[in-house]
């Protein structure tokens, strides 16, 4: 039997001592076998000294190989056996997929201040400032600075908590428009927004808050108009309900401007067909607005003759209640967290 | 004010019901609340009762032959005033009532019914308007057959505006017409009145005393008739809002409503003399108004007098003993004007607001004073059979002249942004009947009295910008050049917002109006002073808070009531104190925080919101905020304190106390109350990029067992003051007491977390650290190594 029969003998042994090996344990033993100082392959080196000198070199050679490739025959069958191991493992790691998570929600803002952040945003955009003043504020710059002196018809139509002879509960932000223009002395351009906290006398129910929500814009310069203020308003009404929304301006009274306006959106719902949320009418009124009376200028200290501007205000409840449907005023105070939760 | 169409029609020879006249106000004038027609209803007409007799069958009904014009209709009426002879309202079969009720052909206990005689109600004419409870009888001359709505004037649509109150020239039918006139550039035809006087002199010497009263117009008319007013009259009060009374009543009304300019009639054999002085009342003087009631006066009220007593309450009300009654047959009518701010507070102290009132308060035309009373002398007249004295006793320190206003054309571009030139302007002007001239490009405008609202260069600009229509301007945006910002606190304000939803909390926003007992329920002091306001609506909504846990907690415990287990709520509110608002973050929170369902999950307690506070702290980068243990009302005594910056309160956090919480029916609740204009004051904005070490930082774990009683901010105040800057963190990693710790003992594990830029620390430079720390340890604390 010549040499290379035999390796191929050795080899097919080790082949079948190899199948159904599953332990690395074993799998040392069978190299053991046949790679370690007394397996097969050790002793038939020993053979190479009977050898002639010019036939050592080859034999050696043969034989190196047969034994690295054992080796990797061995090698290989070590990476089945990590691998199966490796993957019994991990099978026992298995997890349903589809169990419940933990619970990492987010809260919510507050839909009114939600609606207070987005107005703000786009006058900032326009290059306004957002002010911000007490709610406790004194009849004078709560009404007499606003040309509503005492005994003036229209402070009913505001009828407002006193807490003392001459100091109340803001009916509207407009004191803040009244405290930044005297803070600017009369002598520069004011481009304001006031949001926050108001108070009138009224009973609570679905359509009425004695605490609500008021945002109001103040431009005074020297050649704001009108038409300014129409612009301004159409933004917001595109802010608020979408861009294909247009508005109008009617006749109104308010006693801080002149002339005075009340501003209707195009009905989002019935795009101005008239339904029955907009009450057949096609519009829905959002909000009042006006050029500054000019009392209202001189009492703050600009001058008429220089100065003109105008003002707005609107009930953040109310374009709330008309963006999202809502039909009681009281959800924004209770604050049932199933209504919170709904606006994220 | 409610306009009658047909009314308006007698100024403007026009359709006017053709001409969407609604819409027209909306855009152009006033609020529209409703425009309709006056009765709704179809085929309608005048039926004489030519037969009625009992039904066969039935006690309470009639059965009445009734001539319709073209037939004689077999008709059932239940109505117990049905008798023969009777002009009456018929609708016919086929015909359409308000409400929906069709009219048939029916059979009624066995008798043919063909139509229905109506009565007003029956029409959509509400009981406040007659007093009639059966059919409605017609007295005027009318013919069978005729269309009902028009014999009795209720063909007509009734336009009823909700005036604004600088409006005061529109509570006239004339008013409203000058309006209409305007926007649909149509001329107003004014009305003359001729009065037909007797040869008897008027003997009326009528003066004032007092600048309140400005005009006084009086007239005796005598041997008045008193009786029912006539139809369409009536309708057009109806149309109007006002109740038919008779004639005398009604022919004041009217006048009234169509020129603006009340009118008061005296009985003049009851006024006892022949004079009329007008004067302000005196102190403590009292009078008897025509309601029966005595009322006291302040030297504001004006009063009619007869040169002795009052015998009016001028603009306000008439006197008892002057009153006009059914056996009245002279009167002395009076037309005058008032201080308006005076009868204002007049109406409004003794809550005596009526039509006459509301129109001195708001302005009357003082052209239409005289003419008011022409109008109505000529009523009484034609519809009272009355006569007249000889003459008109009057004073009128009034100005009637139309009053100049100037305006220039760029003006008015400049405040509507319009492009108007001066002939458009013109033509507006025009078409508001206002008189003017060109002055290069100013306008020399003459207003004239009966726009007695139009007082300044705005006014002026809103009757152009109105009439000419708002919807003709254009849409630009202010061309002010400014840079809008939020500033650093408002910015805060909206990063502190969005950390809190981001870590689970939601917003909430309550009412600041709390009842005066419970605003102290959670404050951390008892001497700061609370705002109240004067006359609560509700002793609910009496007090500003003084800390929004108050209404946080009602909105958790409003939750909780609906079964909802989880409550983490913060909002942003006021401490209001007198003329102090401070802004602070208030947070509630009841339930689990993250809930891991079925896999372990902390309870919630303490840390949990004091881990939430301090994610803020970090985001902000504010150092040095320590917590003092304190007692406070409804608080856990043993789970509350108060949140210190450099000996500074900012704040408060705790547990509710759990009776508290019980009565309240609540569970654990933690509430939190910080400043956060302080908190503002505070945070550190990142002013410079720090290197990142190069080197690894190293951390070392100490674990120690001391006294329970030593706080581990005293700890590590000892452990951060024994080391250097290399120290970067002290957290505390294990707590344990119980078994193998000795009574009154804890043991704490500590992880120490060093950093040095220059160099890897080794482990002799921290050996060198620790050594002194646990030296400093067992010194300070007597805390000993583990
Ligand atoms: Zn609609």
């Amino acid at each position: 039997m010549n040499i290379q029969e035999t390796l191929k003998q050795l080899e097919d042994a080790l082949r079948k001592d190899l199948e159904g090996v599953k332990t690395i344990e074993a799998l040392q033993d069978i190299k053991a076998k046949y790679l370690g100082k007394k397996a097969e392959l050790s002793l038939l080196m020993r053979h190479m000294k009977d050898l002639p000198n010019n036939e050592k070199p080859a034999f050696g050679q043969t034989i190196n190989q047969a034994k690295q490739a054992f080796a990797k025959t061995i090698e290989a069958q070590r990476n089945r056996i990590e691998e199966a191991l490796l993957n019994k493992k991990l099978e026992k790691e298995t997890i349903d997929v589809t169990m419940t998570s933990p619970d990492f929600s987010q809260g919510t803002a507050h839909l009114l201040n939600q609606i207070i952040d987005e107005i703000e945003d786009l006058f900032i955009g326009m290059g306004y400032l957002v002010k911000e003043g007490p709610e406790v504020e004194s009849d004078e710059r709560n009404f007499e600075m606003l040309n509503l002196p005492k005994n003036h018809p229209a402070r009913d139509m505001q009828d407002s908590f006193y807490v003392s002879e001459d100091t109340l509960l803001r009916t509207h932000t407009s004191p803040v428009q009244v405290r930044t223009m005297l803070e600017y002395g009369g002598q520069k351009p004011v481009k304001i927004i006031c949001p926050g906290k108001v108070y009138r006398r009224d009973d609570d129910d679905a359509t009425h808050s004695h605490q609500f929500m008021q945002i109001e814009g103040l431009v005074v310069d020297q050649n704001t108009s009108m038409s300014d203020l129409k612009g301004t308003l159409l933004a917001i009404a595109q802010t608020m309900f979408g861009k294909d929304r247009q508005i109008r301006l009617r006749p109104s009274y308010f006693p801080f401007t002149e002339p005075s306006v009340e501003v209707d959106v195009t009905c989002s719902k019935c795009d101005g067909e008239g339904c029955a949320m907009c009450k057949q009418t096609g519009y829905i009124e959002i909000l009042g607005a006006g050029m500054v009376h000019d009392n209202v200028l001189k009492m703050s200290g600009y001058d008429p003759e220089i100065y003109q501007g105008f003002a707005f205000g609107v009930g953040v409840e109310r374009l709330a209640m008309l963006k999202y449907g809502i039909d009681d005023i009281r959800h924004f105070y209770i604050n049932d967290l199933r209504f919170n939760k709904q606006f994220k | 004010m409610k306009v009658s169409i047909n009314w308006l029609k007698t100024y403007i020879d026009k359709p006017l019901e053709t001409m969407q006249l609604d819409e027209l106000f909306t855009t152009k004038s006033q609020e529209v609340e409703s425009y309709q027609a006056l009765v709704n209803a179809t085929d309608l007409v005048v039926g004489h009762v030519k037969v009625c007799e009992r039904h066969p069958d039935a006690d309470k009904l009639s059965v009445c032959d009734v001539d319709v014009g073209s037939n004689v209709l077999q008709i059932i009426c239940g109505a117990p005033n049905v008798k023969q002879g009777q002009f009456v309202i018929v609708a016919l079969p086929g015909a359409e009532l308000p409400g929906g009720l069709k009219i048939k052909k029916s059979t009624i206990r066995g008798v043919e019914s063909s139509g229905m005689i109506c009565s007003l109600i029956e029409l959509g004419i509400e009981s406040k308007y007659h007093y009639e409870t059966g059919i409605h009888v017609i007295k005027d001359s009318v013919k069978a057959g005729e269309d009902a709505l028009s014999a009795l004037g209720f063909k007509d649509h009734v336009l009823a505006l909700d005036l604004t109150p600088n409006r005061g020239d529109l509570l006239s039918v004339l008013g409203v017409a000058y309006d209409v006139a305007a926007m649909l550039d149509l001329p107003v035809e004014e009305k003359t009145f001729h009065v037909k006087e007797t040869s008897t002199l008027n003997p009326m010497d009528i003066s004032t005393d007092t600048e309140d009263c400005l005009s006084y117009y009086g007239r005796i008319i005598d041997n008045l008739t008193i009786k029912e007013s006539p139809s369409w009259m009536k309708a057009r009060l109806i149309g109007a809002g006002v109740r038919p009374i008779n004639n005398v009543v009604d022919i004041t009304n009217y006048v009234m409503i169509e020129l603006g300019q009340p009118l008061h009639a005296f009985d003049f054999d009851l006024l006892g003399s022949e004079k009329i002085v007008v004067r302000n009342a005196k102190k403590n003087e009292t009078f008897l108004t025509l309601d029966d009631k005595t009322r006291s006066l302040t030297e504001e009220d004006i009063v009619i007098t007869n040169g002795e007593k009052a015998v009016a309450l001028g603009g306000v009300m008439g006197g008892a003993e002057t009153e006009v009654t059914e056996k009245t047959t002279s009167i002395l009518l009076e037309s005058a004007v008032f201080n308006n701010e005076k009868i204002r507070k007049t109406s409004h102290r003794l809550d005596l607001r009526s039509e006459s009132s509301m129109r001195f308060e708001r302005g009357v035309d003082p052209v239409r004073t005289k003419k008011a009373l022409d109008m109505a002398t000529s009523l009484f007249i034609d519809y009272a059979n009355a006569t007249v004295r000889k003459g008109i006793s009057y004073f009128d320190n009034t100005s009637h002249s139309p009053k100049p206003l100037e305006l220039s054309l760029s003006k008015i571009n400049s405040v509507l942004g319009s492009e108007y030139s001066l002939d458009y302007v013109s033509d507006i002007l025009r078409r508001l009947g206002f008189e003017h001239t060109i002055k290069q490009d100013t306008y020399l405008i003459e207003v004239p009295s009966r726009r007695f609202d139009v007082l300044t260069y705005q006014d002026m600009i809103e009757e152009i910008g109105r009439i000419s229509g708002y919807d003709t301007l254009p849409s630009t945006l202010p061309s002010t050049i400014s840079v809008g910002k939020l500033t650093p606190y408002q910015q805060f304000k909206r990063r502190i917002r969005q950390s809190l939803t981001g870590l689970g909390l939601h917003e909430v926003i309550t009412y600041a109006l709390r009842d005066a007992d419970s605003v102290y329920d959670y404050t951390r002091s008892n001497h700061i002073k609370a705002v109240s306001v004067m006359h609560p609506m509700t002793e609910l909504r009496e007090t500003l808070s003084l800390t929004p846990i108050n209404g946080l907690l009602d909105v958790v415990r409003y939750n909780v009531s609906r079964k909802l287990d989880t409550v983490h709520i913060f909002e942003i509110g006021k401490h209001y104190q007198p003329s102090k608002e401070t802004e602070v973050l208030g947070i509630a929170m009841q339930g689990i925080y993250h809930d891991y369902s079925w896999q372990t999950t902390p309870e919630m307690n303490f840390f949990t919101l004091k881990g939430i506070f301090e994610a803020l702290l970090k985001r902000f980068s504010i150092e040095n905020v320590y917590y003092e243990k304190v007692s406070l009302k409804n608080y856990h005594p043993h789970q509350t304190a108060l949140i210190k910056h450099e000996d500074r309160v900012i704040g408060h956090i705790g547990k509710i106390h759990p009776e508290e919480a019980k009565r309240l029916d609540l569970k654990d609740v933690y509430v939190l109350d910080v400043d956060i204009e302080i908190l503002y004051e505070l945070s550190e904005p990142i002013k410079r990029y720090q290197p990142l070490g190069k080197y690894p930082s190293v951390s070392r774990d100490l674990a120690i067992v001391c006294d329970e009683s030593i706080l581990a901010q005293h700890l590590i105040d000892t452990i951060k003051s024994h080391t250097d800057s290399r120290l970067k963190q002290v957290r505390i990693f294990d707590y344990y007491v119980g078994e193998h710790i000795e009574e009154g003992k804890k043991s704490l594990a500590l992880r120490l977390q060093f950093e040095d830029p220059q160099k890897t620390l080794e482990t002799k430079d921290i050996d060198f650290v620790i050594e002194r720390i646990v030296k400093a340890l067992k010194t300070h604390h007597d805390a000993v190594l583990r």
